[in-house]
């Protein structure tokens, strides 16, 4: 049998993208192994919502197990194997297990004299694949924590799995782990988004009596979303400073209110990212084209989030614009020039500023030369040139002092 | 040997059940509906029921009730995935050992049974 597994696995991670619920995600991954691999049965077991125990999601396959019969408790041994960490000082592999790896680890004196209960362990867990009757079982984690387990019964042709079909499994689950969480946390989003709503109801209230204590719940929720990611700590209250400083260079009019919507703005400019999920926020590396699409929807989610009050329709307006570029070419809806709102052109600037000095999880900070250069580079383009210009007076000034 | 008469509708569990009893060196006789049931209870004469509740026909309760007129010493363990606790009450009233719901784990299961045995022995 040839298989593609390069294809398959494109193709798995293309659905799962699309997948909104982890049970029909896993239903589908279960089907699609039982269908394309010739493997005569699969399981797969999951985490349950309270997180006591792991329940059979689907069967398929002649010899399966029969759905909604048995759990697996925490302490079940091949629970408690993939569980726990490392085993005889890291000589064992704990990214899958195979009958055949068992059977040499039972047969390896050296392993088994690290530990004394490791060979009684080992036969526990044998007679539970036996029940299951899996040759393999393959684990999915998400930040450590065991989310799930592929069990599979023995391919049809009777070979053993080789490494390209190991690796594709763990590609597999792993992927899975991912999606699940996701899909889990857009759940999640929809609650959270309604306690925010109750906190700004909370505010308002506040904002009448008292309105020292309506800053600070302002800052509190600034706070909410900086804590989020340790990378850009205190980056709010920075960009407040910034943005302020510029304005006034720029000689805005800051009568009235405005100069307290422009500081709510500046505060809450990144306010949509409490609905990026953290695994995309806190990622080292560079961001896949469909995580870009997510971690964009943050100038969508902030305004969704602030826009049903009164208070703050000047303050959505403002921070949905914030990633608009001066020459048409930013999102969401690529305005240009003075259409894009002159405070969203001073967050613009101050961010990406803030962002390159910053150290990221994927990079040290830029030196503040290399920065400025930047800015000059983009002004026109990315940056309104007037803003660009204040705002290195701005810094000048800054960093002399 | 140790006997267990296994009772449900779906036959998959019947088998997967069967399988894992036997192994472990149990008698094991399945039946899968409420009249086969009581019908095998007559014939086998087994130590232990494992046995279902929602069942078309004769449902577990009613086999539950008519096993225990007959063989009060028979250990009869609700398996179901009926989880109200009316039906768990009524259960415990006509004289059930236990009540365990699906999903169950294997290691209860087979400990249950065996705890069981020992104390008719």
């Amino acid at each position: 049998m040839t298989f593609n597994y390069q294809e398959a696995l494109k193709n798995a991670a293309l659905s799962m993208v699309r997948v909104k619920s982890p049970t029909h995600l896993i239903k589908m991954i279960a089907r699609f192994l039982d269908r394309e691999m010739g493997i005569s049965h699969t399981s797969i077991i999951v985490l349950d919502g309270q997180k006591h125990q792991y329940v059979f999601c689907d069967s398929q396959g002649e010899k399966k197990v029969p759905k909604g019969l048995i759990k697996l408790e925490k302490d079940n041994p091949l629970i408690r194997w993939f569980s726990s960490k490392k085993e005889a000082n890291g000589l064992i592999k704990k990214d899958h297990l195979s009958l055949q790896y068992l059977n040499s680890l039972l047969q390896d004196k050296a392993v088994l004299s690290y530990d004394k209960t490791l060979e009684n362990r080992l036969v526990k867990i044998k007679e539970y694949m036996d029940t299951l009757k899996a040759t393999l079982c393959v684990p999915g984690f998400y930040k450590g924590e065991l989310l799930g387990i592929f069990i599979l019964g023995e391919k049809t042709d009777m070979t053993e799995f080789n490494q390209e079909e190991m690796s594709f499994f763990q590609t597999l689950a792993s992927d899975a782990s991912m999606t699940i969480k996701n899909a889990e946390y857009k759940d999640n989003l929809l609650q959270k988004i309604e306690e925010l709503e109750q906190s700004l109801d909370e505010i308002k209230r506040l904002r009448e009596n008292d309105k020292d204590k309506y800053l600070q719940t302002i800052l509190t929720f600034a706070y909410m979303v900086d804590a989020r990611d340790p990378y850009t700590y205190g980056h709010s209250e920075q960009i407040k400073k910034l943005g302020l400083l510029t304005a006034h260079e720029l000689h805005l009019d800051l009568s009235g209110e405005k100069e307290k919507i422009l500081t709510s703005a500046l505060l809450l400019h990144d306010v949509g990212k409490l609905g990026v999920p953290d695994n995309i926020l806190h990622k080292k590396g560079p961001l896949t084209n469909d995580e870009w699409v997510l971690m964009r929807e943050h100038v969508r989610t902030g305004p969704r989030i602030l826009e049903n009050h009164d208070d703050f329709k000047e303050v959505s307006v403002i921070i949905m614009h914030h990633h608009e570029n001066f020459d048409g070419t930013g999102y969401p809806y690529k305005l240009k020039g003075d259409e894009i709102p002159i405070q969203s052109r001073i967050i613009c600037v101050v961010d990406a500023f803030d962002a390159m000095v910053s150290d990221r999880p994927y990079r040290k900070g830029l030196a503040y030369d290399h920065a400025i250069a930047e800015l000059k580079k983009c002004s026109g383009t990315q940056f309104d040139p007037k803003v660009v210009d204040a705002f290195l007076k701005i810094i000048e000034r800054e960093i002399n002092v | 040997m140790s006997k267990i008469l296994i009772v449900d509708d779906e036959l998959e569990i019947c088998a997967f059940l069967k399988e894992f009893f036997s192994e472990r060196n149990y008698d094991v006789v399945t039946a899968s509906s409420g009249k086969e049931a009581i019908q095998l209870v007559n014939r086998e004469n087994p130590h232990v029921l494992l046995l279902d509740i929602k069942m078309p026909g004769i449902d577990g309760l009613e086999v539950l009730k008519a096993v225990k007129q007959y063989h009060p010493n028979l250990k009869v363990i609700m398996v179901t995935a009926v989880e109200t606790s009316d039906k768990m009450a009524e259960a415990f009233k006509l004289g059930a050992d236990n009540y365990i719901t699906k999903p169950l784990s294997l290691e209860y299961l087979e400990r249950d049974v065996k705890e069981k045995i020992f104390k008719l022995i």
